[in-house]
């Protein structure tokens, strides 16, 4: 049931700019390192000398947190947008298919654009390197897929949130603004303390307890969409 | 009796404590086009989507093909095809694409798309991105994306609304040629009488959340029958004869009033006027429109 709704939905996003923003946001990044480091490459080298890759990923980890959330937001938004603007709804739930299945189909949907980015990220990031002359023996591969994977996972209640605002409303301006809010307040999340679920994709690179920030993120995420899919299932549709 | 398919109890719907559709008993037989008629904001649109599971009623049951809708809700919709107020459709696809994201859900053979596209007569643009599209072209594709899953129920939600009069006339045909030959049984909405008047076998009308009418057309256009009048030269002596005779009539404007009758009846009225002196100026029957009747019944205890 799910997999019907979500192969209806992958043909439902095409044109819809959706692609276009997987990867426009990891290039993005790629691309503004690329910059950094071509600007002042002699510098950066030395400073990094003792690791080049680790100077790289650090100096992209920095934004990803506020590229997830942003990301994070427009994805769910635009997913959301498809049905709501033409009023698809009431065509879409008067077929034979469980509330559940439909909500579901939109959420892995979600989950995979973000993580076709967070792949595109983690190559992107490789590519820079070696443009940039880094040695391919020294490639970090775990920690190239962490950089977009764990903070992703830590970001999961922020996305869960996204979501189910966006689904609720036919109106996008609440959701999105709030995405907007969370993604900006997240640059400041070394000020914040560390139980604020905001903070956990930055610490989920940053900290010494990396896995245990990206858990939490997974919990409360699972926890975050509980509702979420309730809500959606028994909501009047208009 | 014909089987029912559509059954509901004491439906009720509140919003914020005012009743969009209460004590709701709908009556719905197979193989019948069935006209929902009422004035905008009378709640068809709300009893609608009760009935395709899209909004939960207050209190009440809806049974479809006999099973309860609340508990069977996928099983029916299988069946059931719809079509609900303005079009929904996909703007950036194409109209194969928009029946394509539909075929996907429901599982139908890939072929059914073109055989619901020759249906709706949209052979010929399906490859144009939808929201190029005219209003009556959105109509029908709305229609064909309601026949997709081989419906045994229509549930169409004013289909012709906003639609010019050839967009409505060809409609209206392909509404009436699904029961005959595919044996699909129509519900359709509308605030126009002339519509359902053209289409339906049976109507019900709805006022205020309230059915206050449910029989079939041809009992609707008999009771908005109409009258007899008749202008003869001595009316009061004419119309003691004609109660002699077995005949309930009233005198008004110095003229025979009856209400209508078999023409032997009126032919058995005139011979004996006749036969007895009178002479008969004028025999005309008045009927009062149906639109007369439907204003009557929908706006009756407000006036």
């Amino acid at each position: 049931m799910m997999w019907r709704a979500l192969s209806a939905d992958w043909l439902k996003i095409r044109g819809k700019g959706l692609w276009f923003l997987v990867f426009l946001g990891p290039l993005g990044l790629v691309a503004m390192q690329g910059l950094n480091f071509g600007l002042r490459y002699d510098y950066l080298r030395e400073q990094y000398s003792a690791d080049l890759w680790g100077g790289l990923l650090n100096n992209v980890a920095a934004f990803v947190p506020i590229a997830l959330f942003l990301g994070g937001t427009l994805v769910c938004s635009l997913i959301a947008n498809v049905e709501h603007q033409m009023s698809s709804w009431k065509q879409l739930l008067a077929l034979p298919i469980s509330r559940t299945s439909v909500f579901m189909a939109k959420l892995v949907l979600c989950l995979v654009l973000v993580a076709v980015s967070c792949l595109l990220l983690s190559v992107g990031t490789v590519g820079l390197g070696l443009v940039l002359g880094f040695k391919v023996e020294l490639i970090p591969y775990l920690d190239v897929l962490r950089i977009g994977f764990m903070s992703y996972i830590a970001a999961l209640p922020v996305i869960a949130l996204q979501l189910w605002l966006s689904l609720a409303n036919r109106n996008q301006t609440l959701p999105v603004a709030l995405g907007i809010t969370l993604s900006l307040v997240s640059i400041f999340s070394m000020l914040l303390s560390e139980w604020v679920p905001l903070t956990w994709p930055y610490m989920a690179w940053e900290s010494s307890h990396r896995l245990l920030f990206s858990g939490a993120g997974l919990l409360l995420g699972l926890l975050i969409l509980l509702p979420g899919a309730l809500h959606f299932a028994r909501k009047d549709v208009d | 009796m014909k089987e029912t398919v559509i059954e509901t109890k004491d439906l009720l719907k509140k919003y914020r404590g005012r009743a969009a559709v209460e004590n709701l008993n709908l009556n719905i037989r197979k193989g019948e086009i069935y006209g929902f008629l009422g004035p905008n904001g009378a709640g068809k649109t709300t009893t609608i989507r009760m009935l395709l599971g899209l909004i939960t009623p207050t209190s009440g049951r809806i049974e479809v093909f006999g099973q309860d809708l609340r508990k069977h809700k996928l099983q029916i919709l299988r069946k059931v095809g719809s079509l609900v107020e303005s079009p929904s459709y996909y703007g950036h696809l194409s109209a194969v694409d928009n029946l394509e994201a539909i075929r996907r859900i429901l599982g139908a053979p890939k072929s059914r798309i073109a055989e619901v596209l020759d249906i709706v007569s949209l052979t010929g643009e399906e490859k144009r991105p939808v929201k190029g599209f005219s209003l009556g072209m959105k109509q029908r594709l709305g229609i064909a994306a309601a026949l997709l899953g081989e419906p045994e129920l229509l549930i169409l939600d004013e289909p012709t609304n906003g639609l010019d009069p050839s967009g409505i006339q060809e409609i209206r045909g392909l509404i009436k040629r699904l029961p005959q030959e595919q044996g699909i049984t129509v519900v359709v909405s509308s605030h126009l009488l002339s519509e359902i008047e053209q289409m339906a076998d049976t109507v019900g009308i709805i006022r205020q959340g309230q059915m206050v009418y449910q029989d079939s057309i041809t009992n609707l256009q008999r009771q908005a029958g109409g009258e007899m009048r008749l202008a003869v030269s001595d009316p009061e002596a004419a119309l003691r004869l004609a109660e002699e005779r077995g005949y309930t009539g009233i005198l008004q404007d110095q003229k025979l009033v009856f209400s209508r009758m078999i023409d032997a009846r009126v032919a058995l009225l005139v011979k004996a006027l006749v036969e007895n002196g009178h002479a008969i100026y004028r025999v005309e029957e008045r009927r009062q429109s149906l639109e007369d009747f439907f204003l009557q019944v929908v706006g009756g205890e407000e006036s």
